[in-house]
């Protein structure tokens, strides 16, 4: 058999390289990313709400304000909505790729690998988990401001210690990323692992 | 090293089996393509030139047989070589363009440059030679929507040629596009295989594109019937 003189080299598909990539997807499919966006902002300002209420009442009891708790059965409520918009977010990536065949199928033949895929996906789900966790936090903030402000004042924020708040705000949006990440981890496998062929015959 | 072959098949084989069925798509092809030789791979529908296309574009494993490219045995390959192959060796033109629809004509056709490791504003710039001269310099920042089925395949063809690969293949070219943009698309392809000594392996219908060849390969049942000289 003949022997080849010239060793093949590697594909390349940096981190940089997925994100210029991610980012345009995201912003010419705006649509379908709002969704995803939406879904996750929606799952997290329950999370905050609560966390955050919590928080005020706590400093209005130290403040000499009477003690009311966040009941524990609410935290349960909190689970579901995250496990909901987990569910949700796969569901609409799914689609997504299922939309995107021919385009997977395509970028296999100008050289893309499995997990290059996969980086792309995931770095879309960390744009859409970023935005989605900074609204999500936002509207946790206003509605736990709104909630609390009846039984502890409206202004018992200003007294809340701001490192606790900071604390809540980092781990709120590190959540959100994280979950989104997560529901995009089965899409983004199922995508990488398409066949060429298969995914260039698929027609929509 | 190079091969003056630089695609040869032995006995290639490729079957479907479809519950108790058979289908043998392609049944044992034998074919040398020279360097610089333009093919057109001809026959009736179901007669297995799409089946060859993706066997020698390594986009799917043969039932049995082989393909070589330069030389090389591609079912030897692992998953990085393939891709590897893929991206350099060879430009894919299909029928349906398949062009990213999110991204622009320029962003399309430097895409190939990425998965090549080609610095960003390097590719950026060898695309946009590219699509100057497939005659597109005016429409760089166009996606796919805004462009017709004639300027798509340009850009199409622009991706093809963007890591420079020694073969270009391509699985019916003219067949979503009018008499007289299939025959702008064939000569640019002609001019390709002739200027750059570009091997032109083309699945067609279109006699225009036939005529062009250097060699005509009739296929039926997934078998070659014929081999005549353009
Ligand atoms: N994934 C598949 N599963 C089962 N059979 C297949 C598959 N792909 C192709 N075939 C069969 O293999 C044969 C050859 O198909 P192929 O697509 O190569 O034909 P073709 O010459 O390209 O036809 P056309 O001119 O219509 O494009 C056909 O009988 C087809 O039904
Ligand atoms: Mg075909």
């Amino acid at each position: 058999m003949k022997m080849n003189k010239e060793a093949p080299g590697r594909v390349h598909f940096t981190l940089m390289d997925a994100i210029r990539l991610g980012r345009g997807y995201i912003r010419r499919r705006l649509d379908r990313s709002l969704i995803n966006i939406a879904s996750i902002a929606l799952g997290l300002s329950f999370y905050t709400t609560m966390v955050i209420s919590d928080l005020l009442y706590s400093t209005s009891a130290r403040l000499g304000g009477g003690q009311v708790a966040v009941e524990s059965y609410q935290y349960w409520l909190v689970a579901v909505a995250l496990v909901v918009s987990i569910v949700g977010i796969t569901n609409a990536m799914l689609i997504a790729v299922y939309e995107r065949y021919r385009e997977i199928g395509t970028m296999k033949c100008l050289g893309a690998l499995d997990r290059h895929i996969v980086l792309l996906f995931l770095v879309e789900s960390f744009y859409q988990g970023l935005v989605g966790g900074l609204v999500g936090f936002s509207l946790g903030l206003a509605s736990a401001i709104v909630i609390t402000g009846f039984g502890a004042g409206f202004d018992i924020v200003l007294y809340a210690p701001r490192v606790s708040l900071l604390t809540i705000f980092v781990g709120s949006v590190s959540l959100a990323m994280a979950l989104s990440m997560v529901a995009t981890l089965y899409p983004a496998w199922r995508a990488s692992k398409l066949n060429p062929v298969e995914a260039l015959r698929y027609e929509l | 090293m190079s091969y003056d072959n630089v695609i040869e098949l032995r006995d290639l084989q490729r079957y479907y089996k479809l519950g108790a069925e058979t289908v043998k798509a392609l049944d044992g092809v034998d074919l040398e393509i020279r360097r610089g030789e333009y093919v057109s791979i001809v026959g009736p529908s179901g007669s297995g030139k799409t089946t060859l296309f993706n066997q020698v574009g390594g986009l799917d494993k043969p039932t049995k047989g082989s393909v070589f490219i330069d030389g090389v045995d591609i079912s030897q390959l692992d998953a990085y070589e393939l891709a590897w192959l893929r991206c350099r060796k060879i430009g894919y033109i299909f029928q349906s363009f398949n062009l990213i629809q999110v991204l622009t004509a320029l962003e399309n056709v430097s895409l190939p440059t990425v998965f090549a490791g080609t610095p960003h504003d390097e590719g950026l710039k060898k695309a946009e030679k590219l699509l100057d001269q497939v005659g597109l310099g005016e429409r760089l920042h166009h996606r796919p929507t805004e462009l017709s089925a004639g300027q798509q395949q340009r850009v199409a063809i622009a991706r093809a040629l963007a890591n420079d690969p020694a073969i270009i293949l391509a699985d019916e070219p003219t067949g979503n596009l009018d008499l007289n943009t299939g025959m702008e698309i064939i000569d640019l392809l002609h001019g390709l295989n002739k200027m750059r000594g570009l091997t032109l392996v083309a699945a067609t219908h279109d006699l225009k594109m036939i005529k062009a060849s250097d060699r005509i390969v009739w296929m039926r049942d997934g078998v070659i019937e014929r081999i005549e000289r353009g």
